[in-house]
């Protein structure tokens, strides 16, 4: 949509990206509430190119009006840019209870964190790496994680990207339809399995950690080779008590 | 469903108008709403040769303002539309920007628009599927208990796809257009292949009179209304605010290039002795087609314009129903009409109530005896008074919109201010040439306005509380804004 354009921004796209992206940080700075003309006064701007860019912004759901119709927030698009970049802390005392799990089974256990829309791993087993490519953060419907993440959400298919979903083996869950009964399923039982679906050799099980108001903090993730998933299977009730220790500590 | 954050006191947990398929609607059927709306191909068969007629040599110029017009007031629509995600449309914009009682009168008229065009867009598919049915040798001699009949058909076809959900209706209404334009095309097209192509500009009235112009005008104008109707999908459409805006903008586009074409094919072949032949007949391009012995033709183009009327139909009412949603969520309407169905996710009550109020309203007027023709032009004049008045009222309140919310710009105000006064000024005119009388649609919407303000003064009396809900849209609610600060997200508890 160039019609909308201011003209110099038109001329020097580069202007307008830097401009959107002041827009972006001011308001995180200002926090929900700043006005478009406050923005336009305090960056300098055109007040026309400004509430053309803040209106461009909104519309693509970078940033959203509040219902005052003159104030903005940031929104929650915005979060795939910055949550997952942030490192998150993980305490001792919770490095603790991980490490007691790994002693009790013979699986690799990884904690991730996560946010409304992304997954990320913050405690990886050291005997077993998780592999440089991070196919558990970026492949939600094939990880046994991920899938914990998209039971949860309200509108699941848009964390995972537009089109078809991308077959990784021949095991990966590929039709929306049956990925969505699995989502209920683990929306009904509280645990997620894959077995191949990520990796071909690899099965995963994964349990929520939630806070006090019940959103998903956290995830424990067992994982070890397919034929000894029924073994993994039998460790559901350790992997619970342990999240439920785990989420005083990491909500 | 008022229940607010703790934190940000003015940013709800739920949107006003949950229950409905929030955010899910793909751009295509947002667009197919907006220009089934403007019942393209009735207005390619139509409307050309009616301006030509009324304007003559100054056709051209006339269908130019009638286009800048439109673009103002597009201007002024989107200025709504990429700021707040609306359910009532129009109605919803002017109550942001002028108040809740002029956004009532707005929705009357809105309601008033979107109704009578549904209402004659229904009775003429009656008509002209009963003239297909007629031309293929089908049809008895009871022509007014057909229209009937399939009047009442073609509603419940309407109301059951509207409760199915907007998803289906909206892409049941693309093909049907779709189908539609393609026939009108291959009638265009022969006619301008087999055709002598001899315009004769003398064939047409030489010196016009101001009023008629302006009657041109006005129809020129009534080619593209409904062009606005995608603002009352806000809350379904994904990406709602670029999504509206963008349909908004293209329909008149769209509209345009097929009003183009079909004035260029239809003057073209217009080769007519007697000025007024094919001139002043309902649909001039039936005319056209057999003056140039295409009789064969015909039956296409009636089945055409009744695919388009019924798509226009559907898209009508879908818009319809949404503004009496939205104003019974607001408690201006009994609540039963804004609960929706818990399977498809629409609001079933109002669609059920629309529908019997448009089927039931063509229907009655048949029964009294009317002749569908002139019913049909009832109708469509009622409509257009609607419409008019609504879209003034969009213009006026854009501006003053953009000062409320600290907004302001030079460029809407000019735009919003050319539009009314021009929008007024051919009304006036084309009101002036007639002579003043009381004809039902007038009486009509008189009656219609004088019910609508007596239960507004009967909702400030009574209810006042409830004008303050005016303007309800569906707004920002916690879960589209990144983490508040200090605020855990509610997720689902096992």
């Amino acid at each position: 949509m160039t019609a909308g354009w201011p003209r110099s921004a038109a001329k020097r796209p580069q202007g307008a990206v830097s401009s959107a992206l002041e827009i972006l940080a001011m308001i995180a700075r200002c926090g929900p509430g700043v006005t478009a003309r406050e923005i336009a006064t305090q960056l300098g701007l055109p007040p026309a190119t400004a509430y053309r860019l803040i209106n461009h912004l909104v519309g693509e759901e970078y940033l959203v009006r509040m219902p005052d119709l003159r104030g903005f927030a940031i929104g929650r698009r915005a979060e795939q840019l910055l949550s997952p970049v942030a490192a998150p802390l993980v305490p001792l005392v919770a490095r603790e209870v991980i490490a007691g799990l790994r002693a009790q089974v013979r699986f690799a256990v990884h904690v991730v964190r996560y946010t409304p829309t992304a997954l990320r791993p913050v405690d990886t087993d050291p005997d077993h790496p998780l592999g440089p490519d991070q196919r558990i953060a970026r492949y939600l419907h094939a990880a046994a994680a991920g899938k914990l993440l998209l039971a949860d959400a309200d509108r699941w298919r848009e964390l995972l990207p537009p089109g078809p979903l991308k077959r990784l083996t021949a095991g990966t869950l590929t039709g929306a339809g049956e990925l969505a009964a699995d989502l209920a399923r683990v929306r009904a039982e509280q645990v997620a399995y894959q077995e191949g679906e990520l990796r071909p050799e690899v099965a995963c099980m994964a349990v929520p950690i939630r806070s006090t108001t019940g959103a998903l903090a956290a995830g424990i993730v067992l994982s070890g080779p397919c034929e000894r998933a029924p073994a993994l299977r039998r460790h559901l009730d350790q992997a619970r008590s342990c999240a439920e220790r785990l989420a005083p500590l990491l909500t | 469903m008022g229940q607010q954050t703790g934190l940000l006191p003015q940013v709800r947990e739920v949107s006003p108008v949950a229950g409905l398929r929030r955010r899910r609607l793909g751009f295509l059927p947002v667009l197919a709403q907006s220009v089934s709306a403007t019942a393209p191909t009735a207005v390619m068969a139509t409307v050309p040769v009616l301006v030509l007629a009324r304007a003559g040599p100054l056709a051209l110029p006339v269908v130019a303002t009638a286009i800048a017009v439109v673009l103002l007031v597009v201007h002024c629509v989107t200025q709504f539309s990429r700021r707040m995600a609306a359910v009532g449309g129009l109605y919803s914009y002017v109550a942001k920007g002028l108040g809740p009682v002029p956004a009532l009168i707005t929705g009357l008229s809105a309601i008033l628009g979107y109704a009578a065009v549904a209402m004659s867009s229904l009775l003429a598919v009656g008509v002209y599927l009963s003239a297909f049915a007629g031309r293929l040798g089908l049809s008895g001699a009871h022509r007014q208990w057909q229209v009937g009949v399939i009047v009442v058909a073609a509603g419940a076809l309407a109301g059951t796809l509207m409760v199915r959900g907007i998803r289906v209706s909206s892409l049941v209404t693309l093909v049907v257009e779709l189908v539609s334009v393609a026939l009108i095309t291959v009638v265009l097209g022969a006619l301008l292949v087999v055709a002598p192509a001899h315009l004769r500009i003398s064939a047409l009235p030489a010196t016009v009179d101001a009023s008629s112009v302006a009657l041109g005008g006005v129809l020129a104008l009534a080619g593209f209304i409904g062009f606005e109707s995608a603002s009352t999908l806000g809350a379904e459409a994904a990406r709602p605010l670029q999504a509206v805006s963008r349909a908004v903008r293209w329909t008149p586009a769209v509209t345009g290039v097929l009003f183009a074409l079909a004035a260029v094919a239809e003057v073209g072949t217009l080769a007519l002795e007697p000025p007024s032949a094919a001139a002043y007949s309902s649909v001039p391009l039936i005319d056209l087609a057999e003056l140039n012995r295409m009789g064969a033709l015909v039956p296409l183009l009636d089945f055409g314009i009744a695919a388009s009327f019924l798509a226009c139909t559907i898209a009508s009412m879908n818009a319809l129903v949404r503004v009496v949603f939205c104003m019974s969520r607001e408690g201006v309407l009994p609540p039963i009409l804004g609960r929706t169905h818990r399977r498809f996710h629409t609001p079933h009550y109002a669609v059920l109530a629309m529908t019997a109020l448009v089927v039931l309203a063509p229907v009655l007027l048949l029964a009294s005896g009317t002749a569908p023709n002139e019913a049909l032009t009832t109708l469509l004049i009622l409509s257009a008074y609607g419409y008019l008045g609504s879209y003034v009222a969009v213009c006026v309140a854009a501006p003053c919109f953009l000062y409320r919310i600290g907004e302001w710009s030079t460029r809407t105000l000019l735009a919003g201010g050319t539009a009314t006064v021009v929008l007024l000024a051919a009304a006036w005119a084309a009101v002036d040439g007639t002579p003043w009388r009381l004809t039902a649609p007038v009486v009509a919407s008189g009656l219609i306005l004088v019910a609508g303000v007596l239960w507004i003064l009967l909702l400030r009396l009574l209810a006042p509380g409830r004008l303050r809900e005016i303007g309800l849209y569906d707004e920002a609610t916690a879960s589209d804004l990144l983490w508040l600060p200090g605020r855990g997200r509610e997720g689902r508890r096992p």
